[in-house]
């Protein structure tokens, strides 16, 4: 029988990031009909333990003296934790953090490791079907792993956070931090300014730019659309490369996955990678200039313009349009 | 003298539209439609240990490249653009190696030259995305690891790596040796190589090591990965009906635009 084992690195309260990961690995648990534990490496209080037990985790793990975030204390506690529940199956976010002390826990647990998947299936004889997206997004990968310990990271946004269950509760174990002295150590964190809007990964309005806004300053007219629909701007990987937005606005295969309900992509040709980002936008609306353009093949709407002619006809008619409707 | 590893490998070009994507025959990989580049990311990390050099003068490079005999191409490719040196590993060495084998027979062929001050790989490849090489050859080194590194600076005995988060940037401060992964932001992108560069690279020997040299046994190295069976490659399909809103001018469009955004819900 399998044990399963999420482990959460809290970044404040509880977020969607942690009930994603409990998610994957309540249902998974749920196959192949064992129980969730839940692993929590940092400082987290009563009210995140709650909702870890809302969110299906039977059990509970904390590092006692765990401080802020350092790898190689947070990838011990790991260890640890997965000994003390004897778990074979261990999920953790694909965060920064996340997929940092991933592939190393895995390696001295003589796991198999596959991050950023995006299915995650079990049976009862214990076996997992996992689905990675490969080549850029062209093509999915399916993998069977049969026995013997495995280490997964899911895809951030693959996965919708399930029921909860308020009032649910569970054991909560408690272990002391492991002793080591670390050889890195994170001296600042500078927060980017991506202006007024949500975080990306939690907007429902994003207006994105890519190579075709030609340069810094234009970035302003996504900035002023944003405003007027509540949105956060984003950007193609092109676009951050050349320095226009900071390169933590990316959206795609290595920059942030986002759901929006509306995600407006501006002088962005739909490149698989970018796609990638935006698989669980609900709707996607492309202006771009070339009609060949792939990313007129994921939109529901588009249209095939110069942006610098349609901007701000379209900043007139949607101040038109609030009006209308307040 | 500061010495640092960079690891390279090369990819089928991963910017080809997905109308030009096929699978091989066997279904297990690409079909080889596109032409052959380096992976991305690791030109990122070749860029930033360029610059790491150029900041503390006394510093060699070393491009190293698990692959094919074309792989050689990376390489001469990262010498244009001013590695030192470039070493060729034999893949055909190692049939269906998966990223532990990969880390262990990187290490093997690092552990041949002059000690590392740092390795760099790129954060993923292009091609399968794994993710893993990086971490696992620090932990066959026992090395510290720091992932999404976008810049480099030498303070006294120690790395100040500068790593991309979820909302912003740290500075990670790491004890030497150590091995990262490199992220792209603007500072990193890599550079052109000038052309008396090319021919210089053109005329450099580029050895390629063999299993033997590196003391390697291939069916000892492969990992837990290879365990994993591949019961499918195949292409999502994606059915959208794009509606493409028409109108005489910029103007009707837009008005046109926001009565289906209204008629979505989404304004
Ligand atoms: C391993 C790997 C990971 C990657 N990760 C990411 C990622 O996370 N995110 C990402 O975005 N990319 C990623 N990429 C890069 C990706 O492959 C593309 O290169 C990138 O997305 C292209 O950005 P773009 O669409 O802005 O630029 P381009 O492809 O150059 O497209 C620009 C578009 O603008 C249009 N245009 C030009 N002028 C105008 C105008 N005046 N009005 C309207 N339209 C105009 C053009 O028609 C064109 O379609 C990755 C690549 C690799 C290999």
């Amino acid at each position: 029988m399998r044990n399963v084992l999420a482990i959460l690195i809290p970044a404040g309260a509880f977020s969607r990031t942690e009930a994603e990961t409990i998610t994957a690995g309540k249902s998974l648990a749920a196959q192949l009909g064992a129980d969730l534990s839940v692993g929590i490496l940092g400082p987290s209080d009563d009210s995140f333990a709650r909702e870890c037990f809302a969110f299906g985790a039977k059990s509970l793990t904390r590092v006692e003296g765990l401080a802020a975030y350092q790898s190689e204390a947070y990838s011990a506690a790991a260890q640890q934790i997965a000994a003390s529940v004897a778990a074979d199956v261990i999920l953790f976010p694909s965060t920064t953090y996340g997929l940092e002390i991933a592939p190393g826990v895995g390696y001295r647990l003589g796991a198999a490791v596959i991050l950023d998947c995006v299915g995650l299936i079990g049976d009862s004889s214990g076996n997992l079907t996992i689905t990675k997206p490969v080549y850029g997004g062209k093509a999915n990968s399916e993998l069977i792993a049969r026995q013997g310990p495995v280490v997964i990271a899911m895809r951030m946004r693959s996965v919708a956070p399930g029921e909860k269950q308020d009032g649910a509760t569970g054991e909560i174990n408690t272990i002391p931090a492991p002793a080591l002295s670390p050889r890195t150590q994170i001296l600042e964190h500078t927060t980017e300014d991506t202006g007024s809007g949500p975080k990306l990964e939690d907007a429902r309005v994003i207006i994105s730019g890519g190579r075709g806004l030609g340069n810094k300053e234009n970035f302003v007219h996504l900035e002023e659309l944003a405003r007027l629909l509540g949105g956060s701007v984003g950007a193609s990987r092109a676009a951050c490369d050349q320095g226009w937005v900071p390169a933590t606005l990316q959206i795609g295969q290595t920059g942030k996955k986002v759901a929006p309900d509306l995600y407006l992509a501006v002088g962005i040709s739909g490149a698989s990678q970018h796609l990638v980002g935006i698989a669980g936008a609900r709707h996607i609306v492309a202006i771009n200039k070339d009609a060949k353009a792939p990313i007129f093949q994921v939109a529901a709407l588009g249209v095939v313009d110069e942006w610098q002619a349609l901007l701000p006809k379209l900043v007139v008619a949607l101040t038109e349009h609030k009006a209308r409707n307040s | 003298m500061l010495h640092l590893v960079v690891c390279l490998k090369q990819i089928l070009d991963p910017e080809i539209p997905p109308a030009d994507f096929k699978l091989d025959p066997s279904a297990q990989r690409a079909a080889p439609t596109a032409s052959l580049v380096a992976s991305i990311f690791d030109e990122n990390a070749l860029e930033i240990a360029l610059q790491l050099r150029e900041k503390v003068g006394d510093a060699r490079i070393t491009a190293i490249s698990l692959g094919p005999p074309s792989a050689v191409d990376v390489l001469r490719k990262a010498l244009s653009m001013r590695a030192d040196d470039a070493i060729l590993i034999r893949e055909e060495d190692f049939p269906g190696i998966d990223a532990h084998g990969c880390a262990r027979v990187l290490a093997a062929a690092i552990r041949k030259l002059p000690p590392a001050d740092l390795i760099l790989c790129g954060r993923e490849t292009g091609d399968w995305h794994g993710g893993l090489v990086a971490a696992f050859l620090a932990a066959e080194f026992d090395r510290p690891y720091t992932n999404f590194v976008a810049g480099i600076t030498k303070e006294g005995d120690h790395f100040h790596l500068r790593r991309q988060t979820e909302d912003g940037w740290e500075i990670v401060r790491s004890a030497a040796p150590a091995v990262i992964t490199v992220t792209n932001d603007d500072h990193n992108l890599p550079r052109i190589p000038k052309v008396k560069d090319n021919m210089m690279a053109f005329r450099k020997q580029i050895p390629a090591w063999t299993a033997s040299d590196l003391g390697l046994v291939p069916a000892s190295v492969a990992g837990p990965n290879s365990k994993l069976e591949q019961s499918r490659l195949y292409v999502p399909v994606v059915d959208r009906k794009c509606e493409i809103i028409t109108g005489d001018n910029a103007e009707a469009k837009a008005r046109q635009l926001v009565e289906r955004l209204a008629a979505l819900q989404v304004i």
